[in-house]
């Protein structure tokens, strides 16, 4: 019984960690762990992935990822990192609704480069 | 018990009276004349108060019997589903029974109401504002699913957030009070968009409403929990599956769609 589901578990290991009950069992064992250990870096990771999108896509209309937070924060407006990365890849017109929001709210930055580095409309 | 099942009846009509017209305007009036009963003038909401007149009309009829017989076999006062709100009701008509003073009844009432009143179906409504959806009406043989149109919003549930659009499905927590094909309304929107609007809430869009169908109560795949300490000889297997909800969003509203189709064609 044991057996099989270690080696259900084992799939795709490497060498005879997904043959041999011993080496697998224990390889499974550090899968799992590592799992448990991964279930909370997800969180964390997602979280700085969607803020550097968020910054990638500030930048591009001349405004840090700093000061567009602090600028939304400051109008109210609730959007999670999450939705903010989803709009900056996806809807590149709103984003530009809310950094125009946020600079306005916040005018942290100089603006320089206002032409050569926004999307064309 | 049988007594318990006659007063669930006998509840249930009473509480239909009540609760049939206008709950929130003249509930003190309405319990007043059909039970007869004088309520002290509290500052507290109107429902706690008519909730309150209930469970002394119940303890002052039944006040000598002792109830605690059989709790899992309480049956079902409130809508069919709700097993945890019967149990909790349960519990309070058990120690308005033991204590059948009308004084002790009173400031147990007091206290207890005031926390688990999650039968009613007020409260209900209120629980389910708290995870932002309102309970429409179940499908009826319509077909409320359009094509695909290009406006998104973004909508809260509980915690999380979502960028949806019409035909998208969602995993959410599961969604207490509502069952397979109920029609939701969702209207803590914080954003809309379209071609050529964007409609940013401060922090929520007034007048938007998101509607959406429950598609299924599911459980999530197996996650399986393990700990271990080495050389402990400590190790630990559990399994787990969180309960989700998929809805199906079938519209937005709140924004101007006319404009944007004319404009595209």
């Amino acid at each position: 019984m044991n057996k099989d589901k270690i080696f259900k578990l084992a799939k795709g290991f490497r060498g005879r960690a997904k043959n041999c009950i011993r080496i697998a069992r224990e390889r499974v064992e550090k899968a799992l762990q590592y799992s448990y250990r991964d279930r909370r870096n997800k969180k964390r990771d997602m979280r700085s992935l969607w803020i550097e999108r968020i910054n990638a896509g500030a930048r591009l209309h001349g405004v840090n990822y700093g000061n567009f937070m602090h600028g939304l924060m400051k109008e109210n407006i609730q959007l999670n990192r999450k939705v903010l990365s989803e709009l900056s890849m996806h809807e590149p017109y709103s984003f530009k609704a809310l950094v125009d929001i946020s600079s306005n709210a916040f005018p942290g930055n100089k603006r320089p480069k206002k032409d050569s580095s926004s999307i064309v409309a | 018990m049988a007594s318990r099942r006659c007063l669930g009846a006998l509840t249930r009509h009473l509480r239909a009276r009540l609760f049939s017209a206008s709950p929130l305007e003249n509930p003190q009036t309405l319990s007043l004349r059909s039970l007869g009963f004088t309520i002290p003038q509290r500052t507290s909401s109107d429902l706690d108060i008519c909730h309150r007149a209930f469970r002394r009309s119940i303890s002052i009829r039944f006040g000598g019997v002792r109830r605690c017989s059989s709790r899992p076999t309480n049956p079902s006062d409130e809508e069919e589903d709700e097993d945890d709100e019967s149990e909790e009701e349960e519990e309070e008509n058990e120690e308005r029974g033991v204590s059948s003073d009308g004084e002790n009844g009173d400031v147990r009432a007091s206290k207890c109401v005031v926390q688990r009143g999650k039968s009613e179906e007020e409260k209900v409504v209120e629980a389910a504002e708290i995870g932002y959806k309102v309970i429409g009406p179940l499908d009826s043989s319509e077909n409320p699913f359009k094509l695909y149109e290009p406006f998104f919003a973004v909508v809260q549930i509980g915690s999380h957030q979502f960028k949806v659009s019409n035909g998208d499905s969602i995993f959410t927590e599961r969604l207490k009070y509502c069952e397979v094909n109920d029609k939701l309304i969702l209207n803590r929107v914080l954003m809309l968009g379209s071609r050529s609007q964007t409609v940013v809430g401060r922090p929520i869009v007034p007048d938007a409403a998101v509607h959406a169908i429950v598609e299924e109560h599911t459980l999530d795949a197996t996650v399986i929990i393990f700990k271990k300490k080495r050389r402990k000889n400590y190790r630990r297997t559990k399994g787990h599956r969180q309960e989700l909800t998929k809805l199906r969003i079938t519209d937005i509203q709140g924004i101007d769609k006319s404009e944007n189709v004319a404009a595209v064609a």
